[in-house]
């Protein structure tokens, strides 16, 4: 047998040669409540999220519709407030990270060769926590008190002196339960790769979409305990009156100012010690989407794959050490400044690393512009207009000029919807295939890309200028003859173009989903596992495990006999840069994989193994939902012995605490 | 990474999801997936005490700072705490024992160990609570100052992790009695195990920064732009 168990362009389940394992009623509701299959949780939490993005985007044009013109009353400003924190916290926490995560999900087990992530039901704890967390923020329209303090909701704005209302409760106790969910399926994707990896996959031969997930997830466990304990601390100066971040209280009956000892800016540090390693975490899948798309579609193997993993892992240490960037006209004074503003600059070398790998692999090879390609080429040359304004921003000067101004907000969203949701759009043509055996449209893919470049640029480029000529962020409104009119405008438009953009993708998908083209296991002549089964994959994904002896395996498979006729180029485990040689891979050894493949042909004699539906992870993250939503919603409220907790959160605990015994006594297949 | 070695390795140890089963395919490091996730966890973690740790340490001397009594230098006990610190650290002893106990099969010793450990566990906890009460009453509260703030706070994080603990243990204690821990689920008493020991040395950390360190020395205001970034290092580095 070759080195993929399937070779490409054998139809579907025919070329099986096991029992399909029994599976019972795997269609209906219930089913879908109860799922632990990586491929249902990575369509629920795509479905979830887009439908978040749609909201944000809402958010969005109400943003854009107050500020066509001056002095424009179509939302109060408080509200306004509202749409801005919530248009930031929606976009960043319930859509661009999740859709990361339905890529994960759905794609990681296909591309690493297993049947399914290492926890199940973990991963589908994740997606509901994940659910209630959404819920908890969306449920703050309801109430009339969505958050309204920014997405990075600096104190003393959100303490209760300034903001006596629930909008900021909703907002931490959201984003804490939103964590839980992002470690955990973090926590579930690094064991996923570092332990279900196909025998022969070694590190360095994993696909790029792969490391760039294993980073990301290191880089969640690692940053969001920082805004966990950050939002803790909020909450108790909020609920308990400790005075983490307040300095000074006025108070009422000496009518003295009273020094309380803490400190703002505490909370600036921890909010971007996780924050800016948020920024990675929201753009390294792209650029992880992007390396798989443009091999594919250059006929090439990715050009400097090992340099590529280095700089990868270099951007996500370095993403660590640059979070004073945010806070340089907080007056830490030149030395931290000097210090950060070299680190911050420092990142730029390995993204630009990527840039200059991403050309190259496109230098000389057959471009095929497919959606997909698209997007792709779209991220590498908006993603560098977006970095090239961050570097100006590394500079303490020039940030004291550009800081909360227009400027920045064009900034992030070069890197953020030129970054992040070009490569998500891409991956979407990409995995469309494989998620649902159809093709996209191409023709409408082909309108719906260049409406979306054309209006993303007409959108934010003119924020620029907006920055320039001194319109400050989160402002609702400016004056009549600032002169600043006629940017607005052409921004609102572009805006409104943006959103019709993704009515055509939306009908795309609707009708491409009924009429598109089947696509078969390898629509594109893809490098990697994930097209070496059938499109959608059967619940079991693979029949065989497969066994990897090359980092572009399917390539290798398909085309290792045209030998020298510069597709399936010799793999070199050695990573050299201008000729010098900085790393070696080890060989793995080739009796060992036989023997690998031996033991994956006599496992086929058995019924494949597969965990079995569950409901306790959907308990246990319903005890979390209850537990914050009383916390937010404290009463009524039950004493139990000297504790006076809300029914709400009593409740959750105990749901809770049912929820992982249930779990933890279950059998798990 | 796959040498022929490795891979006969990962096949004889194929433990997989949440319960072991043998059918598992192999891992690709050899070790349990329940056991590199509790490590992974165990960073994580990290990173919470590492956050509050630092916070404690940004806010430590504030009170006298601001002449806020209680003081922590008249009103923290360190023989006191040094004692119960001392039978949180003894339990550690007595979780390896429960451990070795269960891979020699003996589920006597298992029970005996595992008992002992959640009795040490709930000592700790008892003297936390007195501690709490004793310094309630002599006026240090959470609302008092930055000290009863971020002490409370990092303290109680703590307790509630050895909370959580003794829990675990009882429950495992429990399955043991009704029969449910065999010899080959020795993983699941060393999860409870690794925690274990982790809640034990962030305590040898914390008692440490909390108690030991004696607070005179940090007598002038500290607002120097590099307080936080110190303290946070200072935080961090101390994990380690």
């Amino acid at each position: 047998m070759a080195s993929v168990a399937q070779p490409a362009g054998h139809a579907g389940p025919a070329t099986q040669t096991v029992a399909r394992p029994a599976t019972k009623k795997n269609i209906g509701f219930w089913s879908w409540i109860t799922t632990v299959d990586h491929k249902r949780i990575g369509l629920l939490y795509g479905i979830t999220a887009f439908a978040y993005l749609l909201i944000g985007g809402i958010e969005a044009l109400v943003i854009r519709s107050q500020l066509i013109a001056p002095n424009n009353d179509l939302v109060s400003l408080e509200k306004y407030n509202q749409f801005f924190t919530m248009h930031g916290t929606t976009m960043i926490f319930l859509a661009v990270m999740p859709l990361s995560s339905a890529f994960f999900n759905f794609i990681i087990p296909l591309q690493i060769g297993a049947r399914d992530v290492a926890f199940p039901r973990l991963n589908a704890f994740s997606y509901w926590v994940f659910f209630f967390g959404g819920l908890i923020l969306s449920l703050s329209w309801l109430a009339n008190a969505a958050p309204n303090q920014g997405w990075y909701g600096y104190a003393p704005l959100t303490e209760k002196g300034f903001n006596i209302g629930r909008n900021v409760d909703f907002w931490a106790l959201g984003l804490q339960v939103l964590g839980i969910a992002s470690i955990a399926a973090s926590l579930n994707f690094i064991i996923t790769i570092l332990n279900m990896r196909a025998p022969g996959m070694t590190l360095m031969r994993m696909p790029l979409f792969t490391w760039t997930t294993l980073i990301t997830s290191i880089l969640i466990v690692m940053a969001f305990p920082a805004i966990t304990i950050a939002l803790a601390l909020l909450s108790f100066d909020r609920f308990a009156g400790t005075s983490f971040y307040i300095p000074y209280i006025y108070d009422e009956a000496t009518r003295q100012v009273v020094a309380r000892g803490g400190d703002p800016l505490l909370w600036q540090h921890l909010f971007w010690i996780f924050g800016h390693p948020e920024v990675y975490i929201l753009i390294l899948p792209a650029f992880g989407i992007v390396s798989e798309i443009i091999p594919v579609f250059s006929r090439k193997p990715l050009f400097g794959y090992a340099v590529m993993v280095y700089a990868t892992a270099t951007i996500a240490f370095l993403g660590f050490g640059v979070w004073v960037h945010h806070m340089f006209t907080t007056g830490l004074g030149p030395t931290p400044n000097a210090v950060f503003a070299a680190s911050t600059m420092l990142i730029a070398v390995p993204t630009g690393v990527k840039i200059l790998n991403w050309t190259s692999t496109m230098w000389g090879g057959q471009l095929n512009f497919t959606t997909p390609m698209l997007f792709s080429t779209a991220l590498v040359s908006q993603f560098v207009i977006g970095g090239i304004s961050g570097v100006m921003h590394g500079s303490p000067p020039i940030d004291s000029q550009h800081n909360d101004s227009y400027f920045v907000v064009a900034h992030f969203h070069y890197v953020l919807f030129g970054g992040s949701i070009f490569a998500l759009l891409a991956g979407t043509y990409y995995w469309f295939p494989k998620f649902s055996g159809r093709m996209l449209d191409e023709r409408l893919g082909k309108w719906h890309f260049w409406v979306t470049f054309a209006a993303f640029n007409i959108t934010f480029f003119p924020m620029h200028f907006l920055g320039l000529e001194g319109m400050p962020r989160r402002y609702g409104t400016y004056g009549e003859g600032s002169g600043l009119q006629l940017w607005h405008v052409v921004s609102s438009v572009g805006s409104y173009l943006l959103g019709f953009s993704f009515l055509i993708f939306m009908y795309n998908v609707a009708v491409s989903l009924q009429r598109g083209k089947k696509a078969g296991n390898d629509p594109w002549d893809g490098a990697t596992l994930e097209w070496t089964i059938p499109s959608p994959p059967p619940v079991y994904n693979f029949a065989t495990v497969p066994v990897v002896r090359h980092r572009d395996p399917l390539w290798e498979e398909k085309y290792a006999k045209y030998e020298g006729e510069g597709h399936a180029e010799e793999e070199t485990l050695e990573t050299t840069i201008a000729g010098i040689k900085i790393g070696e891979g080890q060989v793995p050894d080739e009796d060992a994989l036989e023997q690998a493949e031996r033991r994956a042909a006599a496992d086929d004699e058995h019924n494949i193994h597969l965990p079995n539906p569950s409901y306790w992870p959907l308990v246990t993250a319903l005890g979390v939902f209850l537990a914050a939503f009383g916390l937010i919603f404290s009463y009524p409220r039950i004493p139990i012995g000297a504790l006076d907790l809300p029914l709400y959160t009593a409740a959750g605990l105990l749901v809770l605490v049912a929820g992982v015994y249930g779990w933890s006594l279950e059998p798990a297949s | 990474m796959a040498t022929a070695v490795e891979l006969e390795r990962a096949h004889g140890a194929g433990h997989g999801d949440d319960h072991g089963h043998a059918d598992h395919p192999p891992t690709s490091t050899g070790l349990d997936h329940r056991k590199l996730l509790m490590w992974a966890f165990l960073a994580s973690d990290c990173m919470f005490f590492g956050s509050l740790i630092a916070t404690y340490m940004i806010y430590r001397g504030r009170a006298e700072d601001l002449g806020f009594a209680p003081f922590p230098s008249e009103i923290l006990d360190i023989p006191y705490t040094s004692l119960s610190a001392f039978v949180l650290l003894m339990s550690s002893l007595t979780m390896v024992l429960a451990l070795a106990a269960i891979q020699k099969g003996d589920h006597r010793g298992l029970r005996i160990w595992l008992a002992a450990t959640a009795l040490l566990g709930a000592i700790f906890l008892g003297g936390q609570y007195f501690e709490f009460t004793e310094f309630y009453h002599e006026g240090l509260s959470l609302q008092t100052n930055m000290f009863g703030a971020s002490f409370f706070v990092l303290t109680g994080f703590h307790g509630a992790h050895v909370t959580i603990g003794v829990i675990w243990l009882l429950t495992l204690l429990f399955l043991s009695l009704r029969g449910g821990v065999k010899q080959e689920d020795s993983l699941d008493v060393e999860l409870a195990g690794l925690y274990w020991h982790f809640v034990d040395i962030v305590w040898i950390v914390i008692f440490t920064l909390v108690y030991l360190i004696p607070y005179d020395e940090v007598t002038e205001t500290q607002t120097g732009a590099f307080t936080y970034l110190a303290g946070i290092l200072r935080g961090v580095a101390s994990i380690f």
